[in-house]
């Protein structure tokens, strides 16, 4: 191959690749601007209008964990649980294959931006699939199925602690905690002992790191469990630690009554932005080689766009829970909200330094597009070919806003010991000061013997 | 320097070009046996069922209770399926090798099997509906239903060790035939599966 031919050969390359990144440029609006009228419909508890927009999403490729992941958790806001169930296990099974990093993903995200790489979903999110499923399951008095999920919450979590990394999120509170409930009601006490603690363990961190102190009822668990296995040692110590007076031999638990437990998603969890900052600078080549006198050339454009999150408003802070006469308020468990901010932050540097090693990838293609028309002596040619390339880079940097977007903003949890029965639960939904912003009721909820019976209720603000 | 920053950026292009050409691929079946092993995922999967029901059954004719009932009571044992509760990581369906080894007993002309407690709800079910609509000939009476001598139950239990790409899956099954008259397991079987799994780092 001669030069010429060389040249014609680089510069036909040249086009169509500057016309493969137009060719993204339609899928312009990144992630998170497409979640609009999902999250109006939701509101206004519209769940079958939200899920026709979440049903727009299927075709998609990259974000076939996050078409399912949300598919699963509008489903179970319209409590069709065993649906919502079939969902999220095609999500757990999607994230299983996307363990393995492609090739060809991570070469185009080098020159186009992150989101052409297929969303796996971050570690909070892979373990909260596990959360909902086991809520799920719970709601539909399969207590054995939700066993299954705890345990594999356990080996998730193992692998995520493997990991070596900045993360502050190598346990996940709720999920024990929730573990150990299943471990109580099948009446496996010393697996429940264990992930009671795990939980404690796990909520020392995350009063540190999140703002949510060590819930009371976590509290009453590690203590009654503690003392009905024996533990006299373990026990004095939590009795002293959280102020509670020892149990008499005798006054354990009132067995011959069932429990509710009711959980609230309050909200949506944030939801990621973009910021972008475009500068002209020299081409590369000048820039590396400074001294050397160049023709004059023409500065290259570069783009940098980076995520973060904006929390949603969201004007209900608690809930009261009433059954027959007794009450209860809802208490915080799991704020996914702080979570997600602290996993983008550990995650930043790496995102910033993909940004900044792509900008110099384009500004290399620009200025190689500069010189393939500057040797062709066409100024029409060169012109176009440079704008058009200049235009592609600018385009086409969006910042991955990718997120799991119908989880909650926080997860509160209630329980209440009611004798057998059928029930009618209201819910009141409390803002500032106590203030009752909206009221919901569930007739007909059964109360059995010994047995917690699990309600829950996702509320989105308007 | 001119061409050789062409030469790399044609190459670049040219990945690009090939990343974009590679998406959509059309379906396609292929027909296996049944008995044909075939591991994906590394899950609990239909080989593991086979192998399971297979080790059980030949454990369970071959034992001294069947001989030993047969004996002492001059007739078949009838026996009915409990419940085998999954303690796995895995939502497992014990169905196909319960049923698999309920058809085994059946088919050996040694045991007899009752209905299961969900099973006999809608038989009575019907019963009842048949003292209702059914003719006098053809109506079953209530209350003649045989008894089991033995319940079999189980346990599936799991256990995982990972480390980084490699996972050692560990599957325990614990079936036990239990003699409803006193109490007594007459037959416990047992089998063990291990599974080495390794994942990928890297796809296309």
């Amino acid at each position: 191959m001669n030069t010429g031919q060389l040249i014609v050969a680089s510069r036909i390359g040249l086009l169509l690749g500057a016309f493969a990144l137009a060719s993204t440029l339609t899928g312009c609006a990144t992630y998170s601007e497409s979640f609009g009228s999902i999250e109006r419909n939701l509101s206004a508890h519209q769940y079958d209008a939200a899920l026709k927009d979440i049903e727009k999403q299927s075709g998609s490729k990259t974000d076939r964990v996050l078409y399912l992941l949300n598919k699963g958790m509008v489903l179970r806001m319209k409590r069709d649980f065993a649906g919502s169930n079939q969902m999220l296990e095609a999500a757990k099974a999607e994230m299983e294959k996307l363990y393995a990093a492609s090739v060809s993903e991570n070469t185009l995200s080098f020159i186009v931006n992150d989101a052409t790489v297929s969303y796996a979903g971050d570690d909070y999110e892979q373990v909260l699939v596990h959360l909902y499923m086991a809520f799920n399951y719970l709601e539909l008095g399969q207590p054995n199925d939700a066993r299954v999920e705890a345990l594999q919450v356990d080996i998730k979590l193992r692998e995520i602690g493997e990991k070596i990394s900045g993360d502050k999120f190598t346990e996940d509170a709720l999920s024990r905690y929730l573990t150990g409930l299943v471990y109580e009601e099948l009446g496996e006490w010393s697996d429940a002992m264990i992930a009671y603690r795990k939980a404690y363990e796990a909520y020392q961190k995350y009063s540190v790191n999140f703002g949510v102190p060590i819930p009371d009822m976590l509290k009453h668990d590690l203590l009654r469990l503690a003392q009905r296995e024996g533990l006299t040692d373990e026990a004095a110590i939590y009795s002293k630690e959280f102020g509670i007076a020892l149990a008499q031999e005798g006054s354990l638990a009132p067995e011959q009554e069932g429990e509710l437990v009711f959980v609230l998603n309050n909200g949506l969890a944030p939801i990621k932005r973009e910021k972008a900052a475009g500068l002209w600078v020299p081409p590369p080549t000048v820039a590396m080689h400074a001294t050397r006198s160049q023709k004059q050339t023409m500065p290259v454009m570069v783009n940098i766009a980076l995520p973060y999150y904006e929390s949603r408003p969201n004007k209900v802070l608690s809930a009261r829970v009433s059954v027959s006469g007794k009450q209860a308020s809802t208490q915080m468990m799991e704020n996914i909200d702080a979570i997600a901010r602290a996993s983008l932050d550990s995650h930043m540097p790496a995102i910033t330094a993909r940004s900044i090693a792509r900008a110099v990838a384009k500004g290399v293609i620009q200025e190689s597009v500069d010189r393939a028309g500057n040797r062709k002596n066409d100024p029409a040619v060169e012109l176009i070919g440079s704008l058009f390339v200049r235009v592609a880079a600018i385009a086409t940097e969006r910042a991955d806003t990718r997120s799991w977007l119908t989880l909650p903003a926080n997860v509160q949890l209630a329980r209440l010991s009611v004798p057998p029965g059928s029930y009618t639960v209201t819910v009141d939904l409390l803002g500032a000061g106590e203030r009752v912003i909206a009221s919901r009721e569930y007739p007909g909820v059964v109360i059995s013997k010994k047995h917690k019976t699990y309600l829950t209720q996702h509320w989105v603000a308007n | 320097m001119h061409q050789t920053l062409s030469k790399n950026s044609l190459a670049v292009l040219m990945a690009l070009g090939l990343a974009l050409a590679a998406t959509g691929c059309s379906t396609s079946v292929k027909r296996m046996e049944a008995s044909e092993v075939k591991d994906l995922s590394g899950a609990w999967n239909d080989t593991d069922s086979q192998q399971v029901s297979e080790e059980m059954i030949k454990d369970v004719l071959d034992r001294t209770w069947l001989g030993e009932f047969s004996r002492t009571q001059s007739r078949q044992p009838a026996v009915i399926v409990g419940e085998v509760s999954n303690l796995s990581h895995e939502h497992i369906n014990v169905n196909t090798f319960v049923s698999d080894m309920e058809r085994a007993l059946i088919n050996s002309d040694k045991v007899q099997f009752v209905a299961s407690s969900t099973e006999r709800q809608e038989i009575r079910g019907e019963r009842k509906d048949q003292d209702l609509n059914a003719s006098e000939a053809s109506r079953k009476a209530m209350g003649q239903e045989k008894g089991a001598d033995f319940m079999l139950k189980g346990t599936i239990n799991t256990i995982i060790d990972a480390s980084g790409n490699t996972q050692l899956r560990y599957y325990q099954v614990d079936l036990t035939l239990i003699s409803l008259a006193d109490n007594r397991k007459v037959w416990v079987g047992q089998k063990k599966i291990k599974k080495l799994v390794e994942r990928s780092n890297l796809r296309f």
